[in-house]
């Protein structure tokens, strides 16, 4: 027989410390958790999304890139596609919204043959520059939005649109 | 635009810029063997109905989809359709179809035919990429029209 032989008396009272302890650990965990709630949330990694284009590969020729994001709409879930016009202006990567500020329809490069360095919206013959600006005298009152752009690994990243900064 | 109660608004208050209809004609065949044929076609044909939609959005007004079966199909319908949307302020009124039939009277109305692609066994980028083929096929068909006034 061992030395440290272990009671009935003691046995008994490891075994309830022991359950004790898991019973109270089960209440206190998902208070702790609700108490440290906002540290434990998870983050999206920013709203952009990564195109297949490298940024090296880009020119001052704009190009149509499309991007792909998952949409939620209460339980229903799709893919949506969206396209950017995206160029070279120096260092800095433009990536313009395709969205004719007029009503809506999807603008083209070099659309017009007559202004091949310009914006063309097939709808009613809307013009902009090169820039998103839209030309007086076409019908757009504003200027295309832009897109934030980012780079990672190398491939381009498309953020959310915002108010043209280049006019 | 699609024919709801936003854009229909917007419709009334741009009636100069948006002066174009645009009617799917669907149809539906219910004998079993030609039901799922009949199926692909108004799949393809509303997927690239909304493919045009969402490049002319400004300029266009896309009806609810008219659907017949076969023996509803009367070759006058289009006709009277089309004297009603121009009642309605439209100067140009297209039907889109991928039923042959209806090419027999191509020239009382613009019906633009195109042969249906089976879409249902694609993924997703090659199926955007045929329907952008096709929708630089019908864009002509809609700027010679509009360019004629």
């Amino acid at each position: 027989m061992s030395n440290n032989r272990v009671s009935r008396r003691q046995f008994l009272s490891y075994t309830l410390t022991g359950v004790g302890g898991f019973m109270a650990a089960g209440m206190l965990m998902p208070m702790v958790r609700f108490a440290i709630d906002p540290v434990l949330q998870k983050h999206e990694g920013g709203d952009f999304i990564k195109t297949e284009h490298k940024v090296a590969d880009i020119t001052e020729e704009p190009i149509k890139v499309d991007f792909t994001f998952e949409q939620v709409d209460a339980w229903y879930k799709s893919d949506v596609t969206n396209v950017a016009w995206v160029y070279k202006s120096g260092d800095q990567i433009i990536a313009l919204s395709p969205v004719c500020k007029h009503l809506g329809c999807m603008v083209d490069w070099g659309g017009d043959k007559a202004y091949p360095d310009q914006f063309f919206c097939p709808c009613h013959a809307g013009r902009y520059e090169k820039n998103g600006a839209n030309i007086a005298g076409t019908p757009p009152l504003g200027p295309l939005d832009e897109f934030e752009v980012q780079e990672k690994d190398g491939y381009l990243m498309i953020g959310p649109a915002r108010a043209n900064t280049l006019v | 635009m699609y024919f709801n109660a936003n854009d229909v608004t917007s419709f009334l208050a741009q009636k100069d810029f948006i002066d174009t209809a645009i009617v799917p004609l669907v149809g539906i065949d219910f004998a079993a063997e030609k039901l799922k044929q009949s199926g692909a076609e108004a799949d393809y044909l509303l997927s690239l109905t909304a493919f045009i939609e969402q490049q002319f959005k400004g300029r266009l007004l896309v009806m609810p989809p008219f659907s017949y079966s076969t023996t509803l199909k009367n070759e006058e319908l289009p006709a009277q359709l089309e004297a009603q949307l121009h009642t309605a302020g439209f100067k140009h009124v297209f039907f889109i179809t991928c039923d042959r039939f209806w090419t027999n009277i191509g020239d009382v109305v613009n019906i633009i035919w195109l042969p249906a692609i089976p879409l249902e066994s694609m993924d997703k980028g090659v199926k955007n990429t045929i329907l952008e083929d096709q929708l630089r096929q019908v864009i002509p068909i809609f700027s010679t029209k509009w360019s004629q006034i």
